[in-house]
């Protein structure tokens, strides 16, 4: 696990300094040259708001119910350490405005069913509903953002609010004995690889139910809705488009049959900022052709005359459920061990649709556990804010037909939440022998919209045979057109 | 191949040559450029069909965002005429992901 960052460059960012609204004027110094015409509108931002920022006076497009800013003066600290620390002492002392409480109040071992009592409950995906095996019940957990709250407006977050289930994992935590409320026995449970057990004297199964600090349970689980069937279609389908230049051990290996049911833990952020771009874009101002060279080299050549500007643009971002990988083992970041970049690829979730935990969701299939905290994300996560920014500026900027250089940016975080999230894969993976360091390749189905993508390994000379045969047949056909050329020269 | 090329291209005879013979000898070179370009595009076209290893989630575009309140100053500095290209040097307004000098807006 990577070290937490000790001072992360956006946790104590200074509140910006926004004019009063009504009154305009932008957040850089008044500008001093002519100001080009406004970009069209995108849709995204009201056409009042387009290039009129610069004019004193001129009312600034706002939030539907958004107050005048009335943000606390000077930085906020978030994610700081310290914050961190007094988000922890506030959690200690029940203050529910920093860090929502997603715990389902059950203790661990038993997890009945609400009808009969029973605990041989499994999740269906005939019925997409958690199941009772003894009275055929069948119910799902409440949605977990109407549960607990999490479905607040972001443009009302301030500091950093942490769901119970992001807290800092535990690494020493291994080992959970459970006592059966059924018959009195103690039962140990591995919790780095389960969060069930049956009970050995009288069957019943008993569970974690409880946030145990070693990320294995999560705030909220987005149930499987894909079936196994149809996601070994999708595979088959997939791997079967690529078997002409697949590597023979691959095809002679391939079964699809072999895909498992995986929850991957995500972190779900949603973050209240300000952003601030600055750089240089350029105009055309005139198009010409000039003769440049002598003799038989002489010729035509483009030439561009463009005006440049300085740019800047400002403007405040609500971002709702940004995933981020939570497990050190699926991160994107990495593919040197695996082809991570394939669970990264078949998002998006719909993670807004996720039900509060219970561990009976997990039962049939695997789980990873989480291993990064918030700390040890957030630095991806504010990459992940600038590069958002740095999409939606591109409307606001599309007069500058040579293209924008931005040389600085930067945002300042006013709120953020937090929530970790288990999201449903459909995942076959190969392991690679052939190559160096056995790479594993997946294909990936997400569970819940079917977007599937993969990795295959390639047979390199097949590739390479096809690839000389190509170029020959374009070399000769360039030849011959080349010596007609050389003749007409 | 592209040795040969670079052997051909650095033989004084080899200049002499393109320089004597005008704008027809430039298609002698047509069989040496073709060849190694379709070679390259047809290998990695089928490399990255089979490993994808460019795909990646487009959060940026895919995530809910709203944006308001925004300021926008532009300011003419200059001109910059002559230019060969039709786009300006280091233009990055279309890759999101590439970070630059990060401010502290205030």
């Amino acid at each position: 696990m990577s070290e937490p960052p000790q001072r992360p460059p956006w946790a104590r960012p200074d509140q910006p300094a926004r004019p009063p609204q009504g009154q305009g004027g932008p957040v850089p110094p008044a500008p001093s040259g002519p100001v080009p015409p406004p970009p069209p509108g995108d849709g995204r931002f009201p056409a009042g708001a387009s290039g009129g920022a610069t004019g004193a006076g001129q009312q600034m497009p706002h939030w539907p119910g958004q107050q005048p800013p009335s943000a606390p003066a000077g930085g906020q600290p978030l994610l700081g350490d310290e914050a961190m620390a007094g988000a922890a002492d506030a959690a200690r002392r029940g203050f529910a405005d920093r860090i929502i409480d997603t715990s389902s109040g059950r203790d661990d071992g038993l997890n009945k069913c609400p009808r009969c009592g029973s605990t041989d409950i499994h999740y269906s995906l005939t019925a997409k509903a958690l199941f009772c095996g003894y009275c055929r019940n069948t119910w799902n957990e409440e949605n977990a953002e109407q549960a607990f709250g999490l479905d607040s407006s972001i443009a009302e977050l301030r500091g950093h609010t942490m769901a119970s289930g992001t807290s800092d994992v535990r690494e020493d935590l291994t080992v959970v004995t459970l006592k059966c409320q059924g018959c009195g026995a103690e039962v140990v449970i591995n919790v780095e690889q389960q969060t069930h057990a049956r009970c050995h004297w009288c069957r019943q199964t008993l569970s974690i139910n409880s946030q145990i600090p070693n990320g294995a349970v999560p705030d909220a689980v987005l149930p499987f809705q894909l079936t196994r069937e149809e996601a070994v279609q999708r595979i088959d389908a997939f791997a079967g488009k690529r078997k002409g230049f697949a590597h023979g051990r691959f095809k002679r290996e391939f079964v699809p049959d072999n895909v498992m049911g995986v929850y991957i833990p995500y972190m779900v952020v949603d973050g209240n900022m300000h952003a601030v771009l600055r750089g240089t874009g350029e105009v055309t101002t005139r198009q010409y052709t000039v003769r440049v060279g002598s003799g038989d080299n002489a010729r035509n050549e483009p030439r561009y005359d463009a005006d440049v500007y300085s740019v800047q643009r400002a403007f405040d971002l609500l971002v709702d459920d940004l995933t981020v990988e939570s497990a050190a083992r699926y991160s994107a970041q990495d593919n040197s061990a695996a082809t991570n970049n394939i669970l990264h690829a078949v998002q998006p979730y719909d993670v807004e649709n996720a039900v509060a935990y219970n561990s009976h969701y997990l039962k049939g299939f695997t789980s990873e556990r989480r291993d990064l905290n918030v700390r040890d994300v957030d630095d991806q996560v504010e990459d992940k804010f600038l590069a958002i920014a740095r999409a939606k500026a591109g409307p606001t900027v599309s007069r500058y037909d040579r293209g924008v250089r931005w040389t600085e940016e930067g945002v300042a975080v006013h709120g953020t939440r937090w929530v970790t999230v288990y999201v449903p894969v459909w995942l076959y993976s190969y392991a690679d022998s052939a190559s160096g360091g056995g790479l594993v390749h997946y294909i990936a189905v997400n569970a819940r919209n079917g977007n599937t993508m993969g990795s295959v390994p390639v047979s390199h000379p097949k590739i390479f045979a096809v690839a000389c045969a190509a170029g020959t047949v374009a070399a000769a056909v360039a030849a011959v057109v080349g010596f007609g050329w050389f003749l007409m020269g | 191949m592209l040795p040969l090329l670079a052997e051909l291209a650095a033989d004084p005879a080899t200049t002499m040559l393109l320089a004597d013979s005008g704008d027809g000898v430039i298609g002698v070179t047509f069989p040496f450029l073709a060849g190694p370009a379709v070679f390259a595009a047809v290998y990695g076209g089928i490399y990255r069909y089979y490993r994808n290893t460019d795909k990646r989630h487009l959060f940026e575009k895919e995530t809910d965002v709203a944006v308001g309140n925004l300021q926008q100053q532009d300011r003419k500095v200059g001109t910059n005429n002559r230019q060969r290209s039709r786009s300006m040097s280091g233009r990055n307004d279309t890759d999101h992901l590439e970070r630059v000098r990060r401010i502290s807006p205030g």
